[in-house]
């Protein structure tokens, strides 16, 4: 396999995941924000601040409201971690390695990038958001298990399937990050609100029906900060993200070097105690947790995607 | 000159409820038609498409044109224009109305397109080495010492089966009395297969019925034959040689289909910057297992930018030591650098006369008569008749820099003397045929338009021909320029056989 086609599909599996991930982020918060009180409510500009694009929307004239954000994260073209700039990635790299995709994939995400560029020109009001996100999860869950049912599990899959899993990973730090950052020793106002308000954090990540499922126990910031973190069994968790990306890794050749890095990270993560983050300890230990996963990164580069350099 | 007969001082319409196709508004003047007779009625082998048609409401063949439009968006089917510094990708044109030529017909069309490679492949071979029909003056060595397309760094080069051009993509026209020409041979990097094979998967989405009531030769063959024909240049004798095609990259224009025939033929597609040339003159690519050796490269970029080394230095697109690893018989290259002067519009004129020195017979498809502006009597010819001729220059491709003399204005057809006043040889010039003709859906109507086809041939140990070809179409009323950059469409092309049940 050619390492250029190597880094396309890696990136395609990265883009791909990167579009979900922000149509569930941006459908979560709507309908959390629909279940909490006003003074409880966190903001719209969470979104930014878990996409990252704080700086990039403030520079943009428009007031920070519901519609402006919701338009900024969804549809702007200008904003490199809006949907329509992730699926347009996904697609400029599913179509530069058209002739290795099923071409029924191809179709999908070519048909779900011309009904997102199309919507994308026009607001996203409150009754067409269900609608439209969860076009695009079923959309992008539809690619990802025809990839999964017709093409060859050969290498160029398993490059899609790190890419998925390392943008995964990263995806759920950034969302626990920003959305628990409103509820560690904060004011007496929102106690009574802090179990409501832990569970849209495990919401966030389409985790808290699994997390019932596996924990049994009421909610408490220990359990969901251990169960999103080192859960071998919910695929959202950042340990079975790395799991995931150790076993895709085994299957590609001479995989030694980078293998190695993500099992650094693994252990660290999982000899972690997740009672001790507290307050800013969380913020710094994700911090670091985000700088590791660049490393994985640099590693799939360096290992695979630069022959004789 | 027939007109078409008015059957009824009544439309036909106001007497039917629903109305639906009325083919006796349909007119196709002084052209031959392909589907419709001079007579109004259907040629033997397009009766049932005819007939399913006038069963038809123009309503229902509207979103039967829609769906396909659809489908193509959807397929991400397209091609690139270049305007303006910008490129565009546009959905490619298609309609549904399938162009329909006899199987009987088509056979001998068939080797005639043989005929002609073939004699063009011995035409190549020898003038890159004992260059005989020079010697003999049946072609004059001018013509080939002046061409930009003659490549010096080939001459004594001996390609495998002694095939230089391995795609060939011939244009075809049929005037009004039904006489099919070669109107051009594209020996370089012919475009546009990728749209025949598109076409034929459209046409069955969307008109699946009309297939059951014809025996059309089907199509989906060419990329198993297009890599057995590459596996036949590998100069390694491997069970499985490694293939791939090599394109200039995604902003191509034709980079759908560079994708779209690696992805068919399961090769490699590779850009010129992921292979290497190593101190062993062999060809590898670069791979997540390192490097690994390629044995047969089509090429879908020009000869220009193939190599840094041996062509324009300053080109990015290809492989520094291609070439040298290709005369050292290292790697195949479909098709031969060097293949294009053959092509060449001036060498075209020269093509019966090819086909009778090396195969001693006469060419089964006739070329369209044409002046070569270098000679003087010719260029005399051609400039008092400007209005009613076509002239192109030498080496252009796409339809870029032709004059269509009878739709150009007088100030178009002033420059153009001027333009071949001042180099002759870079132009040569035929008489504008009268193109034919086939029934197209246009808007809310069913009405003639030109249209010209592309067969594929291939020669590398054998030969093989695709049923039919890509179909051009001129959307415009009127207008002779089928090229899709121009405004021009596409129809699916069927080889109907009319003697099978």
């Amino acid at each position: 396999m050619l390492a250029r086609t190597a880094e396309r599909v890696y990136w395609l599996g990265r883009f791909l995941e990167r579009t979900e991930n922000t149509a569930r982020l941006i459908l979560v918060r709507h309908h959390a924000i629909l279940d909490l009180p006003k003074e409880v409510q966190p903001g719209w500009d969470l979104l930014l601040q878990v996409l990252g694009a704080e700086a990039g929307f403030a520079a943009l004239p428009g007031a920070a409201n519901e519609k402006n954000i919701i338009s900024y994260v969804f549809g702007e073209r200008e904003n490199p971690s809006s949907i329509i700039s992730s699926l347009t990635s996904a697609r400029e790299n599913m179509r530069t390695t058209r002739e290795i995709m099923p071409s029924e994939t191809w179709e999908r995400i070519n048909s779900l990038y011309l009904s997102v560029a199309r919507r994308s020109q026009k607001d996203l009001p409150r009754g067409m958001r269900h609608t439209v996100l969860n076009n695009i999860i079923q959309s992008c869950q539809q690619i990802t298990g025809m990839l999964a049912g017709t093409m060859n599990q050969d290498a160029a899959y398993q490059f899609i399937r790190l890419g998925r899993n390392l943008e995964r990973a990263d995806m759920s730090t950034r969302i626990i990050d920003a959305a628990s950052a409103g509820l560690m020793g904060k004011l007496e106002e929102i106690s009574p609100y802090r179990n409501v308000l832990w569970i849209s954090v495990l919401q966030s990540l389409s985790a808290y029906q699994m997390y019932r499922l596996n924990v049994q126990r009421n909610v408490s910031p220990e359990d969901v900060l251990g169960f999103l973190f080192q859960s071998r069994i919910f695929p959202r968790a950042v340990a079975h993200c790395l799991a995931e990306i150790e076993h895709s890794m085994k299957l590609l050749p001479d995989h030694r070097p980078a293998l190695a890095v993500a099992e650094k990270v693994e252990k660290r993560l999982a000899s972690t105690d997740c009672s001790a983050l507290v307050d800013s300890a969380l913020h710094d230990f994700i911090d670091d947790l985000q700088l590791q996963l660049v490393d994985v990164h640099s590693a799939i580069v360096d290992n695979w995607f630069s022959p004789g350099e | 000159m027939v007109q078409a007969k008015i059957k009824s001082p009544q439309p036909y319409s106001r007497l039917r409820p629903r109305s639906t196709i009325d083919w006796s508004q349909y007119h196709t003047g002084e052209f031959y038609d392909e589907i419709i007779s001079k007579s109004g009625r259907a040629r033997p082998a397009t009766r049932s498409l005819v007939e399913f048609i006038r069963k038809q409401t123009i309503k229902h063949l509207v979103s039967r044109q829609q769906a396909a439009d659809l489908a193509i968006q959807e397929m991400g089917v397209t091609f690139t224009v270049y305007s303006e510094g910008q490129n565009i990708d546009r959905s490619w044109p298609m309609d549904i109305i399938p162009r329909i030529i006899p199987l009987q017909e088509w056979r001998v069309l068939e080797q005639g397109l043989i005929q002609r490679l073939t004699a063009l492949n011995m035409f190549i071979d020898d003038v890159y080495n004992k260059q005989q029909i020079l010697k003999d003056k049946v072609v004059p060595r001018e013509i080939i010492t002046s061409s930009p397309d003659f490549l010096e760094q080939c001459v004594g080069a001996t390609p495998r089966h002694g095939v230089w051009a391995h795609i060939c993509g011939s244009d075809l026209v049929r005037d009004s009395d039904g006489t099919v020409f070669v109107l051009e041979d594209n020996l370089r990097v012919p475009s546009g297969v990728s749209y025949m094979l598109e076409n034929r998967a459209i046409s069955k989405r969307v008109l699946p019925q009309l297939f059951d009531r014809n025996s059309i030769q089907p199509v989906a063959d060419y990329p198993s034959q297009l890599f057995d024909m590459l596996a036949s240049l590998s100069p390694r004798a491997v069970k499985h040689p490694e293939i791939v095609v090599m394109t200039p990259g995604v902003f191509n224009s034709a980079y759908f289909e560079h994708s779209y025939l690696a992805q068919r033929m399961g090769a490699e597609l590779v850009e010129g910057a992921d292979m290497v040339v190593g101190s062993d003159d062999r060809v590898y690519m670069k791979t997540i297992r390192g490097l690994s050796q390629i044995d047969v490269i089509y090429r879908r970029i020009n000869d220009d930018f193939l190599d840094p080394e041996v062509f324009r230095p300053e080109s990015t697109l290809g492989t520094p030591g291609l070439f040298r690893a290709w005369r050292k018989g290292k790697v195949g290259l479909a098709n031969a650098p060097g293949a294009g002067v053959a092509d060449d519009k001036v060498v075209y004129t020269f093509v019966p006369a090819i086909i009778k020195y090396y195969l001693d017979q006469d060419p089964i498809i006739p070329n369209v008569p044409s002046y070569l502006c270098v000679n003087e009597k010719h260029r005399k010819y051609v400039l008092e008749n400007l209005p009613s001729m076509v002239v192109k220059p030498a080496n252009e491709s796409g339809g870029y820099g032709m004059l269509i003399g009878p739709a150009a204005s007088k100030k178009e057809l002033a420059v153009f003397a001027g333009l071949i006043k001042k180099n002759p040889r870079n132009y040569m010039a035929q008489p504008a045929l009268r193109l034919s003709t086939a029934p197209t859906l246009c808007g809310n109507s069913i009405e003639p338009r030109h249209l010209d086809l592309r067969p594929f041939i291939l020669q590398g140990k054998n030969h093989y021909v695709t049923a039919g070809g890509l179909t051009r179409v001129a959307l415009r009323k009127g207008s002779l320029v089928v090229n899709s950059s121009q405004g021009g469409g596409s129809k699916d092309t069927w080889i109907v056989d009319t003697e099978a049940g």
